[in-house]
């Protein structure tokens, strides 16, 4: 039987500093073992447990798509607290080449098969946007991508220099089978793109709830804000899908920590439909 | 596959064929050797006022006097700590090896039919449901549980309600032989095949008679006279209810205004099962380890951005009720109290959580 507490060996191939703040960091992992490199399906929305021995873990969402293969990827925010982020700097001192583990892959995943046939509204703030980087990765692949309606993407950050992904998002902003809405809390110099905040974009934008779904992940004030124009829009709470955050230590649904209700987020999540949530405690 | 008929006669030859044994009281020493030779024992130690399960290594040490222990024997299939990967940091990182689950076949003695029953609770979450934690199963596997039958002349202690949860006081479930006193005597009943095979092979148990076999009959039916606290509940009907009373933060704060928040109750309970997992290292030695944890405490969910989803009191208590009355019945169907008391006993302010679901479910 294989022990679910202990994580298989990676090493770190790849490190790119996503923002100008220097605090987001994602991270290319490549299996040590190749039977654990097989082992690890998984699909966009899902997580791991990120283990750096004498550290600790930290579930993390899986940024890359199970369609890019020999590789997985997270993006991490390194965690300034006083007691904390232990596990998350540690991880923002690794270098290229550094061995650490893995644990997973871990939860549910965005609802794929439901997603299948129908438009997709994919809303992302901040760096929350890594597991929505993976669907859309995930979609736009050539085998998959008549599988899915119209595409969608409305994507904000504070400032031009915290948008994550800025190469994919320009790739992606090119192509005909995709619309891309970036935006920017506040303009600077360098942007020449849209300035607004990602609930009145979504207004502006106005996507047509016929046959679509949104998927929506960020901090939890966007969020807020978001909900109510979807609602307007007429998405019923059956087709708006967003992530949970717990904290979390096994990821598995055995230490009891991360639970809504009777829902483990780490098993159960994170991934909810605001139905699902309306079923639950408002404890999160 | 067999038929139901063909089951229908192997239950039967089962029948009999019970293996049942006895050994005088005087001879316990002599019991507790034999056990001792198959693997690791748990029996109950008194240490000053208090008796608990503890792994023996000296005969006379195990006691058969004494009400319940203060902690419950979970620890047996779950210790409070124990290490999952043992590391050594290095310049280039980590050296690291994996801890063997320790599987030597070990017998618990003396196990109360609540505490019983709160293993069979516990492998609905362990083993029942998604991912097998293997720590836990590799030792449920390997281990004879042997229940003894509460004395049914001697009144339950008063924090006690095992009833309202459906379990008397002679109850075998769980066990896999189960123990009944009789004057200067032990009974001791196979009641599973690990059971049966473990007592077949203790030379020192003398073949019981039937007269024996009557009075351990009678003592598991005078034991169902044993009354504890007991309030009418079901299952599906106090979870529904606990659902309902969520929302009425007055009542909540009120019932749990003097918590301290200290979790002991969590840790003395044998149905609890929350742990943390973390990282000790010293002098670049160091472990990846389990250990207990409790929804009681503050940090408990508190998340690194500062946001905590139960910061105060009366919301980890209440979750600490609604999981156990609530949320597992969902999840698992059945409640996960077995209403051993032991939380009620140790609580420095006296909470009682019977008195809580009582009132909960009368609102
Ligand atoms: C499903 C899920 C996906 C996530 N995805 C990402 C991601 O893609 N990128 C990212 O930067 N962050 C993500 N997070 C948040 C991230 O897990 C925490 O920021 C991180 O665990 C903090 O760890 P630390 O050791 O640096 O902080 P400390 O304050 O030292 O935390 C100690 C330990 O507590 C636990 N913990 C603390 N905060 C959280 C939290 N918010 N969520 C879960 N466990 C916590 C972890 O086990 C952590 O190691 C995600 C959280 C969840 C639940
Ligand atoms: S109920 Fe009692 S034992 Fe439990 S945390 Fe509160 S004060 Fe401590
Ligand atoms: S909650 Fe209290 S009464 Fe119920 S099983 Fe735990 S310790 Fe025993
Ligand atoms: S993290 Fe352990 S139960 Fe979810």
């Amino acid at each position: 039987m294989q022990n679910p507490y202990i994580p298989m060996p990676v090493e770190v191939v790849n490190i790119v500093t996503e923002v100008d703040t220097n605090d987001i960091k994602t991270f290319r992992f490549a299996f040590v073992n190749k039977e654990d490199e097989e082992r690890f399906q998984y699909l966009p929305g899902q997580f791991a447990e990120l283990s750096i021995l004498g550290k600790g873990e930290s579930p993390i969402g899986i940024a890359s798509s199970p369609t890019q293969k020999g590789y997985i990827e997270f993006t991490v925010q390194r965690v300034a607290n006083l007691s904390g982020g232990i596990v998350t700097a540690a991880l923002h001192d690794l270098e290229v080449g550094a061995r650490m583990g893995v644990r997973g892959p871990l939860g549910n995943s965005w609802p794929i098969e439901y997603l299948e046939g129908k438009n997709v509204v994919v809303v992302g703030g901040g760096f929350a946007f890594t597991t929505l980087r993976s669907l859309i990765h995930y979609m736009l692949k050539e085998e998959n991508r008549s599988r899915f309606g119209d595409i969608n993407v409305i994507y904000g950050a504070r400032t031009p220099g915290l948008l994550c992904y800025k190469e994919e998002l320009a790739a992606w902003e090119k192509r005909k089978d995709i619309r891309m809405h970036v935006t920017v809390d506040k303009r600077d110099e360098t942007w020449t793109g849209r300035e607004g905040f990602v609930p009145t974009v979504c207004r502006e934008i106005a996507p047509s709830a016929e046959n679509s779904v949104a998927v929506i992940c960020g901090p939890p004030v966007m969020i807020r804000f978001t909900l109510p124009v979807f609602f307007e829009l007429g998405f019923s709470k059956e087709n708006i899908y967003t992530s949970l955050e717990m904290r979390m230590k096994c990821g598995i649904g055995k230490c009891g920590r991360c639970n809504v209700g009777e829902k483990y987020v780490c098993k159960d999540g994170p991934v909810f439909s605001l139905a699902e949530l309306d079923t639950l405690t408002r404890e999160y | 596959m067999i038929g139901s008929k063909g089951s229908l006669n192997a239950d039967h030859c089962e029948k009999e064929k019970v293996v049942f044994k006895k050994i005088t009281l005087e001879k316990l020493g002599d019991l507790v050797s034999a056990l001792k030779e198959k693997g690791p024992l748990y029996a109950p130690v008194r240490d000053g006022k208090a008796v608990n399960f503890q792994k023996i290594t000296k005969t006379a040490d195990v006691t058969l006097d004494f009400y319940n222990t203060v902690f419950s024997p979970k620890f047996v299939f779950f210790p409070q700590t124990e290490d999952l990967i043992r590391y050594t940091l290095q310049k280039e990182g980590a050296q690291a090896e994996p801890v063997p689950i320790a599987a030597s076949p070990s017998v618990i003695l003396g196990v109360r039919p609540c505490d019983a029953k709160s293993f069979e609770i516990m492998d609905r979450h362990f083993l029942g449901a998604g991912i097998i934690d293997p720590y836990w199963k590799n030792r449920r596997d390997n281990t004879v549980v042997i229940g003894y039958a509460f004395d049914p002349a001697a009144p339950p202690d008063p924090a006690d309600f095992y009833n309202t949860v459906g379990i008397h006081a002679a109850d075998t479930e769980g066990s896999d032989v189960f123990m009944v006193r009789k004057d200067g005597e032990l009974l001791l009943k196979g009641i599973t095949k690990k059971g049966e095979s473990l007592l077949k092979g203790l030379a020192v148990l003398d073949a019981a008679s039937a007269q024996d076999e009557a009075f351990f009959d009678e003592t598991i039916r005078k034991d169902r006279g044993v009354k504890t606290r007991f309030t009418e509940i079901t299952d599906t009907a106090i979870a529904a209810k606990l659902v309902g009373s969520f929302e009425k933060q007055e009542i909540w704060e009120e019932m749990t205004a003097s918590c301290i928040g200290c979790g002991t109750c969590t840790f003395v309970c044998p149905t609890c099962y929350c742990f943390d997992i973390n990282d000790e290292t010293l002098f670049r030695k160091g472990a990846r380890k389990r250990f207990w944890d409790a929804c009681m405490f503050t940090d408990f969910t508190l998340e690194a951005s500062g946001h905590n989803p139960r910061p105060r009191i009366f919301q980890r208590y209440r979750q600490k009720v609604c999981h156990k009355y609530s949320y597992h019945v969902t999840k698992y169907g059945c409640i996960s109290c077995v209403g051993c008391g032991r939380c009620t006993r140790s609580c420095p302010v006296n909470i009682d959580i019977f008195s809580i679901v009582e009132k909960v479910a009368n609102l």
